[in-house]
């Protein structure tokens, strides 16, 4: 709780940066500071995602997460993205920067985050540690890992949620080792600049294609949700998965649209820490890359091969801890229904659809947002961005889908949206995170002729 | 002429639901965004107006019955050693999440001090001291039934 702590957080995050900014430059170059700073978020993000799939590698073959070997880690990866992108000829920014003038709405929006964000961080400055899965299995894993440098075996193996990799738990043991202690209070904040990074993400992809008015209010909106008011900061990997799948669904629409390789390399980094996130993340990936698969069927063969190459290495990236699961015996977190087990529930089927959607449109905790981007959806379908369009509502139909199930096949959950009873108020996060980030996207492409650039 | 008469009406009604998604956006959105700058502005004053180990325990102060026991046992138990949580019926006050999660709180609060079903340190927590396996040297208590020592 105190100053070091802050300033510790702070350097980790710029460290972050650093490494995603490098791998930014190697997927795509960057080519000028202008640029650079517009894709910040995204190069942020990139960094927690790389980063994220590292640890849980390292830690997995058995290395000490100490922080000499967190900065380690990190250089390497930032030496491996500046020298992919030297090899590669990526362009640099050089040394020039030019401001360009930002739009009357877009400054004006852009307060109004900063506002919020100012707000949400004094919110989250001296939080306590109340949420039950924090203190009874996320937070100890990280002190486990902190403690004692790797996967201790008794308490991975005793800890509830066994089965869920270690990645958040990884990023908050390399919280206390720059905040120099298990600082669990100043943890929180941690998940502040997820949440900022996700954000500008969003905003530094979407900014040079969509017009400020059509970008700003569904973030805006999903910010003020009850559900993120209230959980936005704890310190559990919910709302990291969540930005996650959000920032990979919006990288494969923009691929579907625009080609570009980077886009869909990125969403396989992306992808694979979602799902070295937390087990749902398997499922979101799945939702996402069917629901891309389906709408190019026209043009599989110039669009399927990358794209399942891109599912390959993701999932790839999640194997080795799914070996170690195997190897100490742990359970794997299938679900308790079995392959066959849905069938003997059949009762459970309409029941568990019925709440992933009441929950999705309950107003009390993700207030417009799924409307409204059923409104998007329409409005490209209308425009004929049938591509975009259809990409976003098989998407949310896949997402629905698997939220339904996740229910029906875990017999031993309640029908319920209490949240520590049923976790489909949290489950919903991703498709409401997801549904915001490509929103603006939608918006755009049904309003091309008022627009600088036209999606299609 | 009739095809481009159909293709604005379908850009303009694509537009007019563009604008249906914007102002439902902006609507609900800015009357949410100043319910929001309240509401963490609430949160904020209630995080700092918590005394330090209210903020520390936290979630576990709908669990323990005693902060005091929870610091004894950091300060008493060695942070290599292993401890057990003995949980019983002579607790005189407790919660309804008391004798299901004290022991996974304890997990959390002590790390690294580990668990261990023969370990000599002791969290009793209403327990009967004859029950555990030998001389149960006290080296702190309270009114609650909760105590920490030794097993000699």
């Amino acid at each position: 709780m105190s100053a070091h702590s802050l300033v510790g957080l702070v350097a980790l995050n710029l460290v972050l940066l650093a490494v995603g900014g490098t791998t930014l430059y190697a997927l795509r170059g960057l080519r000028s500071w202008n640029e650079a700073l517009r894709l910040a978020g995204l190069a942020y993000m990139l960094g927690v995602a790389l980063t994220g799939v590292v640890f849980v590698l390292e830690l997995v073959v058995g290395l000490s997460l100490s922080l000499p070997a967190i900065l380690v880690t990190e250089a390497a990866l930032a030496g491996a993205g500046l020298l992919t992108g030297h090899v590669l000829r990526r362009p640099a920014p050089g040394t020039k920067l030019t401001l360009r003038r930002i739009s009357l709405a877009g400054a004006a929006f852009g307060g109004l985050a900063i506002v919020y964000g100012e707000a949400l961080f004094r919110s989250g400055r001296l939080a306590g540690l109340y949420e039950f899965d924090g203190w009874a299995f996320w937070v100890p894993k990280a002190k486990a890992i902190y403690f004692f440098g790797g996967l201790d075996h008794q308490f991975f193996a005793e800890l509830p949620g066994s089965s869920y990799p270690p990645l958040v738990p990884a990023f908050e043991a390399a919280s206390f080792h720059f905040m120099g202690a298990p600082d669990v209070v100043t943890l929180h904040l941690q998940f502040w600049f997820f949440l900022a990074g996700f954000v500008a993400a969003v905003v530094g992809l979407l900014s040079g294609r969509v017009h400020a008015l059509l970008l700003w209010p569904p973030i805006l909106l999903l910010l003020v949700t009850p559900h993120v008011l209230r959980y936005g900061l704890q310190a559990e990997g919910d709302f990291l998965l969540d930005e996650l799948i959000a920032l990979a669904a919006l990288l494969v629409g923009l691929w579907l649209v625009e080609q570009r390789g980077w886009q869909v390399a990125a969403a396989a980094v992306l992808l694979g820490a979602a799902m070295s996130t937390k087990r749902e993340g398997y499922l979101l990936a799945g939702c996402i890359v069917l629901s891309a698969l389906a709408v190019s069927v026209q043009r599989a063969r110039a669009v399927w091969p990358r794209l399942l190459l891109a599912t390959g290495v993701a999932l790839a990236l999640t194997v080795p801890w799914r070996v170690l699961l195997a190897v100490r015996n742990l359970p794997g977190g299938g679900p308790e229904a079995g392959g066959t087990g849905l069938f003997s529930h059949a009762d459970r089927a309409w029941p568990s659809l019925r709440l992933t959607l009441s929950t999705l449109f309950d107003f009390d905790i993700w207030l417009v947002v799924a409307p409204l981007a059923l409104v998007a959806i329409a409005a490209a379908l209308l425009a004929r961005r049938r591509q975009l369009g259809f990409y976003a509502l098989l998407l949310f139909a896949l997402a629905v889908a698997a939220f339904t199930w996740t229910t029906w096949a875990f017999p031993s959950l309640p029908i319920t949206k209490e949240a520590s009873l049923n976790p489909m108020p949290r489950l919903t996060g991703s498709l409401s995170f997801a549904a915001t980030a490509v929103v603006p996207l939608l918006l755009g492409a049904a309003w091309p002729a008022r627009t600088g650039r036209a999606v299609r | 002429m009739i095809t481009s008469a159909r293709k604005r009406l379908r850009n303009d009604t694509a537009s007019s639901v563009v604008l249906v998604g914007v102002a439902l956006a902006l609507g609900v959105g800015a009357i949410h965004y100043y319910k929001a700058l309240s509401q963490l502005g609430q949160t904020a004053s209630s995080n700092s107006s918590l005394s330090f180990d209210d903020r520390e325990i936290a979630g576990g102060n709908s669990v323990i019955v005693d902060q005091a026991a929870a610091y004894e046992a950091r300060s008493l138990i060695p942070v290599s050693a292993a401890y057990r949580l003995v949980s019983g019926q002579r607790l005189r006050v407790r919660t309804e999440l008391t004798e299901k999660y004290v022991g996974d709180w304890f997990r959390y609060f002590l790390m690294p001090r580990r668990p261990r079903p023969d370990a000599r340190w002791i969290i009793c927590y209403g327990c009967d001291t004859s029950d555990l396996g030998g001389v149960y040297v006290v080296r702190w208590h309270d009114d609650n039934g909760i105590s920490i020592g030794q097993l000699r």
